[in-house]
């Protein structure tokens, strides 16, 4: 289990270290401040994230923009703020947050956080799929078909013309085909 | 009124927080009969997270950020936020690290960069990376519209970053970025420390630049109308204090303090320059501002095609209310301009087009392609 505790205090990697003891194998690495290339190499299971790190808009942009390989984020609040924490779990917003942190708490802790967090993300990735399968190949269709009557372009070129969209945006064919129609749409001015 | 403790009122360390921090700092909202507890928050999802669940009753934010979570788009469910009073203009800038500056030539195009972009690709270099406040930023849409101006694909031919303001000198000084897009007083801190040069002013692109907005969950303006009102009638004066040449000195001492934005306060006061906190309705929370910014975000994908904008602009901004406090102060009513000029290269902008303008620049990505 690969942890990475990004945290200006060196106590809590200290706190989080013992509390996995026992864990094989384990590797617990304490940085002061986020850096995403170090992340990467280091591949952690769970970043846990103090709810004070300035680092939280890069962790959180990371969580939304690496949607291919993304890893759970705990994150430790104060107890003066049990209401954000508490909502916020329920809301699914950011993070898990939670309140307060004691040694012997730490393994069930990421433990659930992780098995949580793969539990949803099977969930939205099927959902995701689903929906994907069943607007995606006539919509893609009607994109190819868009392109070749609008730019004259042959069949593979607008299909690849796609696809090359789909890759550089990071978003499925399906959907870039479907804004692609929808644009077209409105600016043809047949607007819903 | 409702509710016996104090206001609580976040804000990042960022010139245009000065509205907030003076009305605190001079008494403004003391004198509206508000106590008011300011918090210095270390990131825009602590801010997203604290307005949504009521632990701020309102704060400084980044206006795309405010439609972002009214729309339900910003992560989580959706959460309405209005926007009655708009922060500052012109706080933003694009700053590239000292020896990208030769290639960039007349800021307001990217072409320079555009050809070392290219050049690096011919030699197979990693991409450039530059970095942004937040993915909901007028910074993040600034630095992609001025991108893409000079055929550069903003998702494709450079990496995109988030790193927070405070932090940005140093990693242009480290290398870790080579440029980026963020609110005065942080390009001016990069560039006195030597790490970078301001390649371009976000007024050079969008003129009368859109940022940041006070915003507060819309559930708490319904049951706080009073309380709202004072403080939008202590924050339009504390703007226009925060404007007058006289008191830029002050505004800048003030600002320094390691409390508020905690930089050199003679940085700040050069940083202060460019910006408008009240002059010419600045204030006024224009929906054809929240058009534009909308018009961006859905031609980068981030809200969907089918977005309502004026429906969500005229939703979340709230120029009625702000005029209202202007009239309690026996103010002029400011003026709401319903078009924007200079900001789209298709011509004035008005609220009515904002998909056409998002589907135009979206198309001619893909003509490019």
């Amino acid at each position: 289990m690969r942890v990475l505790v990004v945290d200006p205090d060196s106590a809590r990697a200290a706190l989080v270290a013992e509390g996995l003891a026992g864990v094989e194998p384990l590797e617990v690495r304490h940085a002061v401040a986020f850096n995403e290339t170090e992340a990467a190499l280091f591949e952690p299971d769970v970043i846990v994230v103090a709810s004070d790190s300035p680092d939280r808009d890069t962790i959180d942009n990371l969580r939304e923009a690496t949607s291919a390989n993304p890893r759970p984020v705990v994150m430790f609040v104060d107890r003066s703020e049990p209401g954000v924490a508490e909502q916020a779990v329920l809301a699914g917003v950011s993070a898990y947050m939670v309140d307060g942190l004691s040694a012997a708490r730490v393994r069930p802790v990421l433990e659930v956080a992780m098995t949580r967090f793969q539990l949803m993300n099977q969930l939205r990735q099927d959902l995701h799929k689903a929906r994907a399968d069943l607007a995606s190949r006539k919509t893609v269709e009607r994109a190819k078909a868009l392109l070749m009557a609008e730019r004259g372009l042959p069949e593979d070129q607008a299909y690849r013309l796609l696809r090359k969209l789909s890759m550089d945006t990071g978003r499925p064919l399906g959907a870039v085909a479907a804004d692609l129609l929808a644009f077209a749409g409105v600016l043809k001015g047949d607007d819903t | 009124m409702s509710g016996g403790h104090p206001l609580r009122l976040g804000f990042i360390p960022l010139n245009d927080a000065a509205a907030m921090i003076v009305a605190q700092e001079t008494g403004l909202f003391a004198a509206e009969g508000l106590e008011v507890e300011l918090s210095r928050e270390v990131s825009w999802a602590t801010i997203r997270d604290k307005v949504a669940f009521g632990a701020l009753d309102g704060a400084h934010i980044l206006a795309p950020l405010a439609l972002a979570m009214t729309l339900g788009v910003a992560g989580g469910e959706p959460a309405p936020v209005i926007a009655p009073f708009a922060m500052a203009l012109n706080g933003p800038a694009i700053t590239l690290a000292s020896r990208l500056a030769v290639v960039s030539g007349d800021g307001r195009r990217a072409d320079g960069l555009a050809r070392l972009i290219a050049r690096r690709r011919q030699e197979g270099a990693s991409p450039i990376t530059l970095a942004v406040v937040f993915p909901f930023s007028t910074h993040n849409y600034l630095l992609r519209d001025w991108l893409a101006a000079a055929g550069i694909d903003p998702d494709r031919d450079v990496r995109l970053t988030v790193a927070p303001p405070p932090r940005m000198t140093e990693l242009l000084t480290g290398g870790v970025v080579e440029g980026f897009c963020v609110t005065e007083p942080w390009d001016t801190a990069a560039v006195a420390a030597g790490a970078g040069v301001v390649a371009v002013r976000g007024s050079q692109l969008w003129p009368r630049t859109p940022d940041k907005v006070f915003g507060v969950a819309a559930a708490w303006s319904q049951r706080n109308p009073e309380r709202l009102e004072a403080i939008l009638r202590a924050l339009i004066r504390a703007a226009a204090w925060a404007d007058a040449a006289e008191n830029r000195r002050d505004l800048a001492v003030i600002l320094a303090q390691p409390r508020y934005v905690g930089a050199d306060a003679d940085i700040i006061e050069a940083s202060l320059a460019d910006m408008v906190f009240h002059a010419g309705g600045a204030n006024a929370p224009l929906p054809v501002h929240a058009g534009w910014l909308l018009s961006q975000m859905m031609r980068w994908g981030h809200v969907p095609p089918q977005t309502d904008i004026p429906a969500a602009a005229t939703r979340v901004y709230r120029p009625d209310l702000f005029q209202a406090a202007l009239a309690q102060l026996g103010l002029p009513p400011a003026d709401t301009p319903q078009v924007l000029e200079g900001y789209s290269g298709s011509g004035p902008f008005a609220l009515a087009e904002a998909r056409t303008e998002a589907a135009r620049a979206a198309m001619s990505r893909i003509a490019d392609a």
